[in-house]
């Protein structure tokens, strides 16, 4: 049976530079990587099989988000391949498809749209995904009066019901408050449940714990450890010194149950 | 290796198809829902401009150029440029303008510039009408020519190839180097004077013609007008120069979007 995630040997590279000026030239020729570039991920090679739930860990800026988007094919490898077998339903910057001036049922519409349900489809599930996001009494509110939460919740709701075998996470998990994120941990499991392949960025142990049963290790764009969750999360624990971040893995016992409110971007 | 590339590309935009539609529609939209006089709106620009020329080139200065009536000479070239100019303006931003749709989505990241294409030209579409009203106005003075009339689909169909294939440049082009906006206001008022919208292509002296006729709008606009100006068509060799030229900034647009692809999903 193909993987439904095949990486092989995956590399890309950033500027440094915030300025981002070209030369005529580069347009024709393609010249070498200037000493600005440099990779954010490389040699990245792992296969990830139908229905398995792997957990990406790894510090702040250490590629894991970089990995995810490749993978979403929102973004292109310079090195490398990934092939995605099956369609994937990205639940990355998940209000990113949303126009402020359209109301919530124009931007339903559009964004289910965009990553390609039929008009009909569309129809049959839109009231599910306004149940779920708990808006009713908005739907011809301009998006852009949203509050933050009702958002999130909108866009999460949305890329829930794109009915595909993949599904990519990162970090909405932790949005909304207390009954929301259970909701949205429930739905995740029903999604699980059906035999999908998932793939979840989380700084939480617990969250990775909950829905995964494999780990990939990221470190400087490296691939350093893949396997058994509890064993590459030991690792990680090992390595991760730095107390001072405040973003380094949270052990279970330490988040308080009715933690704040957190965005996600 | 290329071939195949490419034709994947071509199955993976056409199985999108639908999406093109979606985006289209929302564009007009989004233009003529939100505000009652939308498609008056639409038609004003351009007939403000025909009638500031007119005034311009009937009332103040003698003019030996063009054909009478000449209001009708000028609507059948400026609608058509207004759709040119108008990619020229938009396609720049074509990326940008919806940067957040384009990161959060693994379509083909051409869809971006069909649809400013495609909106654009559905709007000029939709003010064809206005053309046949003012024709219809000096019915005296005019006839339609059938054989053009039937060739007005291919003329707006080279429109197409050479706008969707400038648009494939200028939209990664200004990701990377955003000055090119600034540029284009030069640009567009270089070419909207190096185009046949004021005079038509006879009237450009046989020395420069065959130098002119590169322009592929000069073939273009040419086959437009041709339905009520018949007697001034410039020629087969203007049309089919003007069919060969956007086949070739359309080949240049595909192979600039596909090399600048990959370094402008990292910048927006």
């Amino acid at each position: 049976m193909l993987p439904a995630i095949s990486v092989r040997g995956l590399g890309i590279r950033f500027n440094r530079n915030r300025k981002r000026r070209i030369s005529p030239k580069d347009l024709v020729l393609r010249r070498a990587a200037p000493a600005t570039e440099f990779w954010a991920l490389r040699n990245v090679s792992f296969d990830v099989n139908a229905g398995e739930a792997v957990g990406l860990v790894g510090a702040n800026g250490q590629g894991k988000s970089t990995l995810l988007r490749l993978i979403a094919g929102v973004l292109l490898p310079d090195e490398g391949s990934v092939t995605v077998n099956g369609g994937v339903a990205p639940l990355i910057e998940v209000t990113g498809g949303f126009v402020g001036d359209l109301t919530a049922r124009d931007n339903i519409e559009l964004t289910a749209g965009l990553h390609g349900l039929s008009r009909r489809e569309i129809q049959s599930r839109f009231d599910e995904i306004v149940d779920f996001a708990e808006i009713g009494d908005f739907l011809d509110t301009p998006f852009r009066h949203f509050s933050s939460g009702m958002k999130v919740r909108l866009g999460f709701s949305v890329i829930t019901s794109i009915d595909e075998p993949i599904v990519l996470v990162d970090e909405v998990l932790a949005v909304g408050d207390r009954n929301f994120r259970e909701k949205c941990y429930k739905r995740m499991e029903d999604l699980l449940s059906e035999n999908r392949t998932l793939f979840l960025v989380s700084h939480s142990e617990r969250d990775l714990k909950r829905f995964c049963t494999r780990g990939i290790y990221l470190r400087k764009g490296e691939l350093v450890a893949d396997g058994e969750l509890g064993t590459v999360l030991d690792r990680y624990r090992e390595e991760d010194v730095d107390p001072d971040d405040p973003d380094r893995l949270r052990p279970a016992r330490d988040r308080p149950e009715d933690e704040d409110q957190e965005e996600s971007s | 290796m290329l071939g195949e590339v490419s034709s994947a590309r071509i199955a993976a935009l056409w199985s999108r198809r639908q999406i093109l539609t979606l985006l289209v529609t929302r564009d007009l939209k989004v233009k003529y829902a939100d505000s009652v006089l939308g498609y008056f709106w639409s038609v004003l620009e351009p007939m403000l401009m025909a009638a500031v020329y007119w005034t311009v080139f009937t009332q103040i200065f003698s003019r030996s150029v063009g054909r009478e009536p000449y209001l009708l000479f000028l609507v059948t070239g400026i609608f058509p440029w207004y759709w040119a100019n108008g990619v020229l303006h938009q396609a720049v931003k074509a990326l940008n303008r919806d940067s957040r749709l384009v990161r959060s989505t693994n379509l083909p990241r051409e869809i971006w510039v069909f649809r400013t294409v495609a909106s654009l030209g559905v709007e000029f579409v939709l003010t064809i009408p206005v053309i046949a009203a003012i024709a219809l106005a000096y019915h005296n003075e005019v006839s339609i020519n059938l054989g053009f009339l039937l060739l007005v689909p291919l003329a707006v169909l080279i429109e197409t190839i050479l706008l969707v294939g400038v648009g494939l440049i200028l939209a990664p082009v200004a990701v990377v180097f955003p000055d090119i906006e600034r540029v284009m206001r030069a640009a567009t008022r270089f070419l909207f004077y190096a185009s046949p919208v004021l005079y038509g292509v006879q009237d450009v002296p046989h020395a420069f013609r065959n130098i002119y006729i590169i322009n592929p709008l000069a073939g273009i606009f040419d086959l437009y007008r041709s339905v009520f100006f018949s007697e001034q068509f410039a020629g087969w060799t203007a049309t089919m120069v003007a069919a060969l030229n956007s086949c070739l900034v359309f080949a240049i647009g595909a192979a600039v979007f596909a090399g600048l692809e990959r370094r402008i999903l990292k910048e927006i």
